[in-house]
């Protein structure tokens, strides 16, 4: 184990509480939570000795031979309850909500992400899109993600309530060796729902794959099927050339109301029994859930290839070609559904696309401009002007995050 | 966009009508005032698809906004907020004003500036309230003379400027008191997130009366980095469990009685509205709406427990009765200003 000590000299008489935080903190969720733990600690000016693995990842086999003060622990691992039953001192526990009260913990604290409103935030946005139809892209069961169970059963129970159409499908386990087979098996089921649907996958990673396999499969996105994730992990973001929509949940708020419990409990408060379901706390819209009922298939296909593709310096001609009629067969088309050429629809992507990485990443803006796929930095300037009456530059001073690093 | 003519909407107990009034801006939102108790009545608003709902509670008849005891919307004057025992001093002189609350003044009492008439003059793109407060109104000294100017702007922002003048020395502290809920498809603001720009607020004793400041660091009470509603509710506090929920006075950071400062923001991530609030005023009273059980909505169903939450923008509770007294002291010869914004928009 590596020792984390926030630099402080401490006296003897005041030594600080050895706490261990037990995470698998390769996902953006742990990570945020032991996030808002830091934040609560350097909030309150609270004094902790944290233990974590070297390598973020907890092993709970050895936590019984931990000598500290009060644990905060990953609840969703399954050995949790067990290996930490044997400690005689403060524990809180984080994890997902149950809709059965039987299956939290008893005594312990618990701090849970709220399954129901994730699903319900990630479905009244699907509804608020115009879909009528509705499917949840899950997990296989296993003991490690009974959160997964929970969101699906969470879905089920929206779409009975409501008397919807909803498909659940649990697909494979992601592995390297199956993974060809398993990504046929999406497609095909994909393929065979009713469309246009709308769908909520359990996590952003499975929401990545419904996008790899509606690539695959030729299906558009958002047109034919609407896509929502739950973690707004930017990991998948930058996976997915077409960019997801996705549920944030209020893991920091976890991490500040598990640091606050414990804090209590060291002082001498009794929290058994104590439980706080955490809400979503935004939801991060984007291209994958934009859903507006299009008639025109040829806009539909056009469209799709230039979300994928519009950064790419294509011209009208090559997105008629990919559609499969003429120049000026798909001109009359986008001229009737979206009042704009096919030009103009193009150069609007390729905007959003630079204005986005002005504001959201530190990209030079000369890289900017290519890929986006303007010509040179000077035209991407000129079309700045005519569009925005400012340049690139004025655009980045006024729009660019300083966290971004 | 220019104020819409009057129209009727209810009578007043002696029997003359009451009117509303509708400003617009350019983006589809509206907002209804009437001259009862200049309440604002109905602040509708577009969500992230463009789909404008409405964001404020409200009664369905001016006859429920009477007989209420919510404040729904309204002007709140002479005092808003409490005073402790309805009793304080004043250059020598001790009043007794109207005890509403238990044993304390709230809110103007009885008949506070929430239940009188006001004269309504639209001027251009705003609508100007006004009106004479007679001396002994609830027990404080002398006649005031309030005008407050209502003004919405196309970026969704609902500008307040008040004004007040009188012929002898009173406490004064208005406030406006709209109960908000940003998402109009769920009749429950405890998944809305709160920001709230302030390191202390008061401490209340149990009725609801400041005791003392306190940090808000490592309380459920800190709100500086923004949080659900409804979770710190669970949070374990003793100043929580004291009134079922939050109903305390935050104390923003910056300067006051001059210049506008950012104290709050609000998002609903259902809808995507976000409120925001500026005040020149020294205290922010956040109440979760954890009371407004059987409260009479627009609709069949009464409202129930946190169907809103207020952010009311004022002096500090029993402000009069504390070391700064003076600050909350409006005297002949001075003309008294309050400037407060709330802006509802999509983030």
């Amino acid at each position: 184990m590596t020792r984390l000590t926030r630099g402080v000299v401490i006296s003897p008489a005041m030594a600080p509480h050895r706490i261990a935080l037990l995470f698998n903190a390769n996902k953006v969720y742990d990570r945020q939570v032991i996030a808002g733990i830091g934040h609560y600690l350097n909030s309150t000016r609270v004094e902790w000795d944290l233990f974590m693995e070297e390598d973020f990842r907890s092993r709970m086999r050895d936590i019984s031979q931990f000598r500290g003060d009060g644990v905060i622990a990953d609840f969703d691992d399954p050995e949790a309850p067990e290996a930490l039953s044997g400690l005689h001192i403060p524990v809180v526990a984080i994890g997902g909500s149950y809709h059965d009260p039987a299956n939290y913990p008893a005594e312990v604290p618990y701090i849970a992400t709220d399954n129901a409103r994730l699903i319900r935030l990630a479905y009244d946005h699907l509804i608020e899109q115009g879909l009528t139809r509705f499917a949840f892209y899950g997990l296989p069961p296993h003991p490690t993600s009974r959160w997964a169970h929970e969101r699906e059963h969470a879905f089920r129970a929206i779409v009975d309530e409501e008397s919807v159409e909803g498909m659940v499908y649990q697909g494979s386990p992601t592995s390297a060796g199956g993974w060809g087979q398993a990504v046929e098996e999406l497609v095909t089921w994909l393929a065979e729902l009713p469309k246009p649907i709308g769908i909520v996958a359990v996590t952003d990673a499975r929401a990545r794959q419904l996008l790899q396999a509606c690539v695959m499969g030729g299906i558009a996105v958002p047109e034919q099927i609407a896509i929502v994730g739950i973690d707004n992990d930017p990991m998948a973001q930058l996976l997915t050339r077409i960019p997801l929509t996705s549920v944030i949940q209020g893991a920091e708020e976890m991490g500040r109301t598990a640091a606050h419990l414990l804090h209590q409990m060291l002082r001498g408060m009794d929290c058994a029994g104590t439980r706080v379901l955490v809400p979503p706390v935004g939801i991060n819209v984007q291209a994958s859930s934009k859903f507006h009922p299009i008639r025109s298939p040829h806009v539909m296909r056009a469209s799709h290839y230039i979300r994928q593709y519009g950064c790419l310096g294509i011209k009208t001609e090559q997105v008629a070609d990919y559609v499969g009629v003429s120049r000026t067969v798909l001109e009359e088309h986008f001229k009737r559904e979206l009042k704009q050429t096919v030009h103009q629809v193009i150069l609007t992507h390729k905007l959003d696309t630079a204005c986005d990485l002005i504001a959201n990443s530190d990209v030079p803006l000369a890289d900017i401009a290519l890929r986006c796929g303007f010509t040179s930095l000077q035209y991407m300037y000129a079309v700045f002007r005519r569009e925005y009456d400012c340049t690139p530059r004025q655009y980045l001073d006024l729009h660019r995050k300083t966290a971004a690093t | 966009m220019p104020v819409s003519n009057a129209t009727a909407w209810g009578q007043f107990p002696d029997g003359r009508p009451l009117h509303r009034w509708t400003l617009r801006n350019a983006r589809d939102a509206q907002i209804d005032i009437t001259d009862l108790g200049g309440t604002l009545l109905s602040w509708q608003s577009p969500d992230r698809q463009g789909r404008v709902g409405e964001v404020l509670l409200g009664h369905a008849t001016a006859q429920q906004y009477i007989e209420s005891n919510a404040y729904m919307g309204a002007i709140v004057g002479r005092w808003a907020n409490r005073i402790r025992g309805g009793r304080f001093r004043l250059d020598g002189i001790d009043y007794k004003v109207d005890r509403n609350d238990g044993g304390n003044h709230l809110h103007g009492g009885h008949y506070g500036f929430h239940l009188q008439r006001w004269d309504v003059e639209p001027d251009g793109e705003s609508l100007v309230m006004r009106l004479v407060s007679p001396e002994g109104d609830g027990g404080f000294p002398g006649e005031v003379h309030v005008e407050l100017r209502y003004r919405f702007d196309d970026d969704g922002t609902l500008d307040l400027q008040y004004k007040a003048t009188s012929d002898a020395p009173t406490p004064l502290s208005l406030t406006a008191h709209p109960y908000f809920n940003l998402n109009d498809r769920r009749p429950d603001v405890r998944d809305h997130v709160i920001r709230i720009d302030a390191d202390e607020f008061l401490a209340i004793d149990a009725g609801a009366i400041p005791v003392g400041r306190q940090h808000v660091a490592g309380t459920a009470f800190d709100f500086r980095d923004a949080a659900p509603i409804g979770s710190r509710l669970h949070w374990p506090d003793p100043q929580l469990r004291l009134v079922g929920g939050f109903d305390h006075c935050y104390i923003p950071r910056g300067p006051t009685g001059s210049a506008l400062r950012p104290v709050a923001v609000i998002t609903e991530p259902s809808s995507g509205r976000r409120l925001s609030v500026e005040t020149d005023r020294p205290g922010l009273q956040f109440y979760s709406g954890q009371k407004l059980t059987g409260q009479p909505s627009r609709g069949e169903d009464p409202y129930g427990p946190f169907a809103g939450f207020a952010l009311e923008a004022q002096a500090f509770p029993d402000q009069i009765n504390g070391p700064e007294a003076e600050g909350a002291i409006l005297r002949p010869g001075v003309t008294w200003r309050q400037h407060t914004r709330y802006r509802v928009d999509t983030a």
